[in-house]
């Protein structure tokens, strides 16, 4: 079995992937941390000082002025100025500058849609790529059985999604860390809000430091790409080809950033996969996209759609002809 | 039969893998089952609150309503942004913090400078920009339809009790400031009861004004003269907000009384 496991990992090696990924990965970070950059001078030039709290309070009057034609967006604000106003409150400043913060932003921002589509160029032709090339019949002529076979590719996926995972975390610490120095891993982070119906519940509210805070993310988003990547690995068996896969997965994946938004009258769609990729959002505090939603809820929904894809890989690649 | 190099990567994923999970794990614990992991909140003191800030930089607070906001201005700096462009490009060192909120009453107002923050930063500062007022006399167009002296009155008595409460909510926390409160002009000078109404307002601000005397560093800036001509040029299309014109105007006034106290101070 470590020899099939060991097999794939070295064809996944061959095609180069990890460097593309961290390629793509190094210039969205420059680009990030310039624009971070870039936003705090303005912000200087604009207030005049660097005292968090001034700014904070700033950014908290500036909510409270868009409260009145924020429309849809109004729940979301004023859950966020009760937040904002607790940690200025608490004398906690949420963005203590430096790469951990930005670390925090940055897996935040991207766990919904930018590390399922690295984790995409991996996972979406493990299995089609040996059909269309035609390796496939070398593979299964081989004196193993075909639950093996696959089992193997699945293990060598998820293994491929750690190290992704892996290479996000490093060299967005690396990048930022250059830009805005190594303080602050042991900055309190506040957590446990939790927002229902619009208003913001602080009875669970905690301190943590921001170094636990960040595993914490990462595992939450090493998760969510294993769902998404068990998935692309789904589709990746029943298409031929790598194109139709991706599209497919990417459709997906566009669709629940988009449904997120607008789906609240909508209860029933709570139970696709899509919606419920916004894990970080429940551990940051801010609002689900359906009333009622939970993290426990969204990681039941997202085992549920895992294991079912799975069952579907597993059958589907045992009993299909292969020519 | 593999390469090192893929017995390592394969070594390094899986110890990856296992730490992911561990982080997952943890969550799950934290959020998810039993107790977090963690302390509750105890007042950080790690950090005292610096009361000494950089004394070359002037520091002005800006207070009120959509005025202060800039509601109307097509850049939306409102006075406060022409005040600070002012300052700035006759080589001031400024920081500026904006607090005006849209819609915002006197009452309001009382209530969000009991808030802590706001408490700090009007300790902090050197000027104090203020404006209020203009929703507790029109109360959004209502006022034009009953001009009658005895709602008016009312109003006004409202008004100047909760002006006298901020003015002493600010001295409580700063006594050397010099807060300008930007008085009322008649947007409606022009509608039908206009004339009744500018009578209104000029009675509205000699109150606010004769109360602000009473403090040598609170000082009352008069608008009602800038939008007496033309007030139609200097209005934003909701005929009640000034447009940049009307702005730049206020601005022009307050810049050159801080400018003055400014240079009138130094030694």
């Amino acid at each position: 079995m470590i020899n099939l496991v060991q097999n794939e990992m070295t064809k996944l090696m061959g095609k180069r992937r990890f460097m593309i990924i961290a390629i793509i990965i190094i210039v969205l970070l420059s680009m990030f941390t310039y624009a971070q950059s870039k936003e705090a001078e303005s912000i200087l030039e604009r207030i005049g000082t660097t005292d968090w709290r001034t700014e904070l309070q700033q950014q908290i009057v500036d909510m409270q002025n868009r409260l009145s034609s924020a429309g849809q967006w109004r729940e979301q604000f004023q859950i966020q100025i009760k937040q904002s106003q607790y940690y200025l409150d608490n004398n906690i400043n949420p963005a203590q500058p430096g790469a951990p913060t930005f670390i925090r932003g940055f897996v935040q921002n991207s766990a919904e849609l930018f590390l399922p589509l690295l984790v995409m160029i991996i996972a979406v032709d493990i299995v089609s790529s040996e059909r269309s090339m035609g390796t496939i019949k070398l593979l299964l002529t081989r004196p193993v059985s075909r639950f093996k076979i696959l089992l193997s590719k699945y293990i060598a996926l998820i293994l491929s999604v750690s190290i992704v995972i892996f290479l996000f975390g490093s060299l967005s610490y690396l990048v930022s860390a250059v830009m805005f120095g190594n303080q602050g891993w042991s900055a309190p982070v506040l957590t446990g809000f939790s927002s229902q119906g619009g208003e913001l519940d602080i009875s669970g509210v905690r301190l943590v430091s921001q170094w636990q805070y960040i595993i914490q993310q990462f595992g939450l988003a090493w998760f969510i790409s294993v769902v998404v990547g068990t998935l692309s690995f789904m589709l990746s068996i029943l298409m031929r080809s790598s194109a139709a896969g991706m599209g497919t997965m990417l459709a997906c994946l566009i669709s629940g950033a988009i449904l997120s938004n607008m789906v609240s009258s909508w209860e029933s769609a709570k139970y696709l996969f899509m919606v419920n990729l916004g894990l970080m959002d429940y551990v940051s505090g801010s609002a689900p996209p359906i009333d009622g939603m939970t993290l426990g809820f969204s990681l039941s929904v997202l085992a549920v759609w895992m294991l079912g894809s799975l069952i579907v890989s597993f059958t589907v690649f045992m009993r299909k002809d292969i020519y | 039969m593999h390469s090192k190099k893929v017995r390592f990567l394969t070594i390094f994923a899986s110890l990856a893998c296992l730490l992911w999970l561990f982080g997952l794990g943890w969550t799950l614990k934290d959020y998810l089952i039993g107790k977090p992991s963690s302390a509750s909140i105890s007042p950080s003191t790690d950090e005292p609150v610096e009361t000494t800030e950089e004394t070359s930089v002037l520091k002005i607070v800006a207070l009120g309503d959509s005025l202060t906001r800039g509601t109307g201005d097509i850049e939306g700096k409102g006075y406060v942004g022409y005040v600070s462009d002012r300052l700035k490009a006759a080589g001031k060192d400024i920081s500026l913090i904006n607090l005006g909120i849209k819609g915002l009453t006197a009452p309001l107002l009382a209530d969000q400078m009991k808030e802590k923050e706001v408490g700090r930063q009007l300790g902090q500062a050197d000027v104090i920009m203020m404006t209020i007022g203009g929703n507790d006399l029109f109360l959004g167009g209502q006022t034009l339809s009953d001009v009658s002296e005895a709602s008016i009155r009312a109003l006004e008595d409202r008004y100047l009790l909760n002006l006298q409460e901020i003015l002493s909510g600010i001295r409580a926390v700063n006594t050397e400031a010099t807060v300008y409160l930007l008085g009322l002009y008649n947007p409606f000078s022009e509608f039908e009861n206009g004339e009744q109404l500018s009578e209104v307002v000029r009675g509205w601000n000699y109150k606010a004004a004769e109360l602000l005397a009473k403090d040598a560093k609170t000082v009352y800036v008069p608008t009602y003269d800038l939008f007496q001509q033309n007030v139609n040029e200097l209005l934003f299309t909701d005929h009640f907000h000034p447009n940049e014109k009307g702005y730049s105007r206020m601005a022009e006034r307050v810049a050159a009384l801080i400018t003055g106290a400014e240079q009138g101070g130094q030694p």
